[in-house]
């Protein structure tokens, strides 16, 4: 078997990202902290970048839905989508995996292919039961 | 501030005009607008040009919209600017042309909404609108403005006892309007049996976006509206005598967080709320001033949930309205008089401005028979941008 790790290879993930002054998380990446109002240079070059910590694991669903009307390069007869809350307190939206879905039910966090485009897969959160 | 009053109001028919270009279709509306005011020979009147449009640069490849309507209208030099706030484009550029003439920059104003939407499929088309949504985390899933409505009346429903009985009561309602609208898309009334009780609802009423059926969305549209709007103070409000001005009375906007998860509560509308109680403080109106309101129903749930945050309903309440028919065009507050979105289209960048166009129309009491609201003092309009994260309301009423 191939081991791709030798590679530097790294299983794809959803980061959230983390305020060097004060701590809080935000997901998708803020310019200013909410909270302490420091600011985020996304070049790293003036100010910090941020801490990437990565988001998933258990979460709770908050809201969802089935579409049959799915725009330009979903292929497929359906898909649902779901708004959920993680254990920190963060929310995301993503596919939903459960065909049979509850509001309220647990659900665990994957990060999968969500969209393919022509030589490039788009990776996103995939919510599947506990 | 200067009073500031529409003079002239023009529309084209909503619908499928993809054999027409983009200015055409919005010169159309223009010049209606140009004539209602009785000034299709003095046009060089207008100072100024605000157009509304979303989507010209991704649907129809063209960009600088607002120099070539200028230029097809023939009404250079007038100064011309395009607004593009998504969905709620429309009441942007009423909010800019009101602006424009309150502060003394200019006199008159033309302001013209439109959008070519059905030259390209739906699949492009509902595309194209959810480039609004967040490009990284919520586009790139393939979620789109239905989604959302659906994730949103989903919990609704599980929170208030909304049905989809009452979506569709919502949605009869409006299409009787759009019936007696000659500009309206949809000018063919529906009846609750043929998209809810009956043996064939599901079918003929199918989902979109569950628990969102078709009959809970509006179509893809294609269409323009424009308004010719004058200082009341300005010497110019002499060429403007046949039509009755209607007063802007108050205008209002508000954003909310781009990401939808970013709401603690995502049933919280809080850009129409606010966006609706700075245009009521400005007019010195409260909710129950108002006779009839235009409220943006790309879904009907948000018919519901915009009654509610403007004030005329309790949160959670608006089923009930719709149940004992009070925003029916005879009931004690009719919304969506013009059919709504719903029923007369949503060409994306014209919906703003035909609804406050509506708001003229019924304020003069020039809307067609079986739709006229019985002596009407006060209107509201609500543009809904995003989903809901940039909303702009306009309240009109009839000179004091």
């Amino acid at each position: 078997m191939l081991d791709f790790s030798v590679y530097g290879q790294k299983e794809p993930e959803v980061y959230a990202y983390k305020c060097p002054q004060c701590g809080t998380l935000d997901y998708p990446a803020p310019m200013i902290c909410k909270k302490c109002s420091t600011r985020r240079d996304p070049s790293g070059v003036i100010f910090s970048a941020w801490e990437q910590v990565p988001l998933g694991g258990k979460c709770k669903l908050l809201g969802w839905t089935r579409v049959y009307a799915l725009p330009e390069g979903f292929d497929v007869k359906y898909l649902l989508f779901a708004v959920v809350e993680f254990e920190n307190g963060l929310r995301a939206s993503g596919r939903l995996l459960v065909d049979d879905p509850q509001t309220g039910m647990e659900l665990t966090a994957k990060v999968g292919v969500v969209k393919e485009k022509v030589g490039e897969d788009v990776y996103g959160f995939m919510f599947d039961a506990a | 501030m200067r009073k500031v009053a529409i003079v002239g109001i023009g529309h084209t028919v909503f619908g499928n005009l993809s054999e027409f270009d983009l200015v055409d279709v919005m010169s159309f509306a223009s010049a209606n607008a140009l004539e209602d005011a009785d000034i299709l020979k003095d046009r060089k009147i207008i100072d100024q040009l605000f157009v509304a449009n979303m989507g010209g640069g991704i649907i129809n490849h063209q960009t600088g919209i607002a120099s070539a309507l200028v230029s097809r209208m023939d009404m250079e030099p007038a100064m011309a600017e395009l607004v593009e706030n998504g969905p709620a484009s429309g009441a942007s550029a009423v909010k800019c042309g009101y602006a424009a003439i309150a502060s003394g920059l200019v006199d008159t104003v033309m302001v013209t909404g439109g959008e070519l939407m059905r030259t390209v499929t739906g699949w492009k088309g509902t595309d194209f609108v959810a480039t609004l949504l967040h490009p990284e985390v919520e586009y790139n899933y393939g979620l789109t403005l239905p989604a959302f409505a659906g994730i949103f009346t989903r919990m609704y429903m599980e929170r208030y006892g909304l049905t989809e009985r009452d979506l569709a009561l919502a949605a009869v309602k409006s299409h009787e309007n759009g019936a007696r609208n000659p500009y309206a898309h949809v000018q063919i009334p529906v009846t609750v049996e043929a998209i809810h009780d009956g043996e064939n609802a599901a079918v003929i009423n199918n989902y979109v976006a569950e628990p969102v059926r078709l009959y809970g969305t509006c179509p893809v549209s294609d269409g323009a509206a424009s308004l010719i709007l004058c200082a009341m103070d300005s010497p110019k409000m002499k060429y403007f005598t046949k039509k009755e001005p209607i007063l802007i009375a108050g205008v209002g906007s508000a954003t909310d967080t781009h990401c939808v998860h970013h709401r603690k509560d995502p049933l919280d509308l809080k850009a129409v709320r606010l966006g609706a109680e700075r245009a009521y403080k400005m007019a010195g109106l409260k909710p129950q001033d108002m006779s009839f309101a235009e409220l943006h129903d790309a879904f009907v749930i948000l018919e519901l949930a915009i009654s509610e945050e403007v004030g005329f309903f309790e949160k959670g309440k608006a089923q009930e309205a719709v149940r004992e028919g009070v925003t029916r065009i005879d009931g004690r507050l009719p919304i969506n008089t013009s059919g709504g979105l719903k029923a007369k289209g949503h060409p994306v960048g014209a919906t703003g401005v035909s609804q406050v166009y509506e708001l003229v129309k019924q304020l003069r009491g020039e809307a067609e028979e079986g739709r006229q609201v019985k002596n009407p003092r006060h209107g509201l309009a609500v543009n809904f941008g995003g989903f809901g994260n940039n909303v702009a309301a306009t309240i009109c009423s009839k000179e004091a």
